[in-house]
């Protein structure tokens, strides 16, 4: 039985499979689950060993419970990573619910749309391609990269994110505030309908705010969400410092 | 059997019931009693009403714990036990081997910490040639066997929670994953 030594030897694939197991309470289970998992065999193989023969594999995967690296390639064949910089506000709207939903479930998704398909231009610049595209059907084709290959646009991101909801801390505000809010419970019928109506408002915020940005103009919504994201933030925070 | 109070009063494994050990190890395990209020339970349990204790000194009350906790004798692992007429087997050969089978679904009545788990522990490790592993693992099965088990004696019990105990804390893997850090 061949086992893995190294996060080296593990794909994206390999990796969601083993972070989902963690769903199991049972430690000895779950770790026998982990382990049928990198032997690529069906648990079921592993049932009629004794404990302790399992014990000494155990020992050899105990680098699974570390993180992967977290350095990630700017190049991954065809592709190149995006410079956070450069996002637009459709690629941080659509990161922004990867992350709020398993971001390690959704890791493949959240390398599709980091990245990309790139060319030069006439320029001599480098143009990456727009964001055109689903993320949900390209997203199987980063399973087959190495984990630690691409682990550390996790740890980029977040850092990028959190660098972001500071720098644009009054426009999250009112969201957070909301959030307080919720937590108190409705005491009448009258309550109840305006924490609805709260909740239907937190569960469509980004379509509020793109709906605002395209000035309730739904055909102008690709234009929106291709606006860089930074110019885009620094208007409305623009706007809303100066109430206008 | 040792004397209490008057009253007779069982506690070696060979006298114990697997029930009656089951309930003793719920009650010590209880962390709403302190230690007096559990060994006043366990004596209720086995027969010396806490009524009787009401004159008795702490002195003399520590005296019956002592007298009650002196436990003669190691027993053995038995690896076949008969019940309603059949054998059941917890091990082959010379040396008891626990399974990754019977771990998971030992790890799996442990975690649940309710009151009858010794004797399905012992209920999974004790098989009936007979069966297919589908019956024997199959959850009526082991609760039938579980009850069964329980009015056998605690002697049968004790050896398979050691030697259990010892494996597990040999092989149970103890880091959890990182996270990331953000």
């Amino acid at each position: 039985m061949h086992l893995p030594k190294s996060w080296s030897e593990i794909d994206v694939f390999q990796f969601k499979e083993i972070r989902s197991l963690y769903t199991i309470e049972e430690t000895f289970s779950r770790e026998i689950e982990i382990l049928a998992t990198l032997a690529d065999i069906p648990s079921d193989d592993l049932e009629d060993l004794d404990i302790s023969e399992v014990g000494d594999m155990l020992k050899d995967i105990t680098f699974i419970n570390s993180e992967p690296s977290k350095f990630y390639k700017h190049v991954l064949g065809e592709w190149k990573f995006k410079p956070l910089s450069k996002l637009t506000v459709g690629e941080f709207i659509d990161l922004e619910y990867f992350f709020a939903n398993d971001y390690i479930k959704h890791i493949s998704h959240v390398a599709s749309i980091l990245y990309r398909k790139h060319s030069i231009n006439e320029w001599g610049d480098l143009v990456f391609e727009p964001y055109k595209y689903s993320p949900f059907e390209r997203a199987e084709l980063f399973d087959e990269y190495g984990i630690n290959e691409i682990y550390g646009i996790i740890t980029e991101y977040l850092a990028f994110r959190t660098t972001f909801m500071e720098k644009y801390e009054l426009l999250f505000q009112a969201d957070e505030s909301e959030e307080e809010e919720e937590a108190i419970k409705p005491a009448n019928s009258q309550d109840a309908k305006a924490e609805q109506e709260h909740k239907s408002a937190i569960k469509w915020s980004w379509e509020r705010l793109l709906y605002g940005l395209c000035n309730e103009d739904l055909t102008k919504f690709d234009q929106v969400t291709d606006m860089p994201l930074v110019l885009t933030f620094n208007m409305m925070a623009m706007k809303k410092e100066l109430n206008i | 059997m040792v004397t209490i109070l008057g009253r007779e009063v069982p506690n070696q494994l060979n006298e114990l019931t697997v029930l009656q050990f089951e309930q003793i190890t719920n009650i010590h395990a209880n962390n709403e009693l302190d230690a007096i209020a559990k060994h006043l339970e366990v004596f209720e349990l086995l027969g010396v009403p806490e009524v009787d204790f009401e004159d008795v000194s702490i002195e003399e009350f520590k005296e019956c714990v002592k007298v009650f906790n002196d436990l003669s004798g190691k027993p053995e692992l038995q690896q076949s036990i008969e019940m309603e007429g059949y054998t059941y087997k917890a091990f082959e050969g010379e040396t008891f081997r626990l399974s990754v089978k019977d771990t998971k679904h030992i790890e799996k009545v442990m975690h649940s910490k309710h009151k009858g788990y010794i004797a399905e522990l012992l209920a999974i490790l004790f098989k009936r040639d007979d069966l297919t592993k589908a019956e024997h693992y199959a959850e009526a099965h082991i609760k039938h066997k579980a009850k069964m088990i329980r009015e056998l004696k605690a002697e049968l019990a004790v050896p398979y929670l050691v030697e259990i105990g010892q494996k597990l804390a040999k092989q149970m893997p103890k880091d959890a994953p990182a996270e990331v850090v953000e």
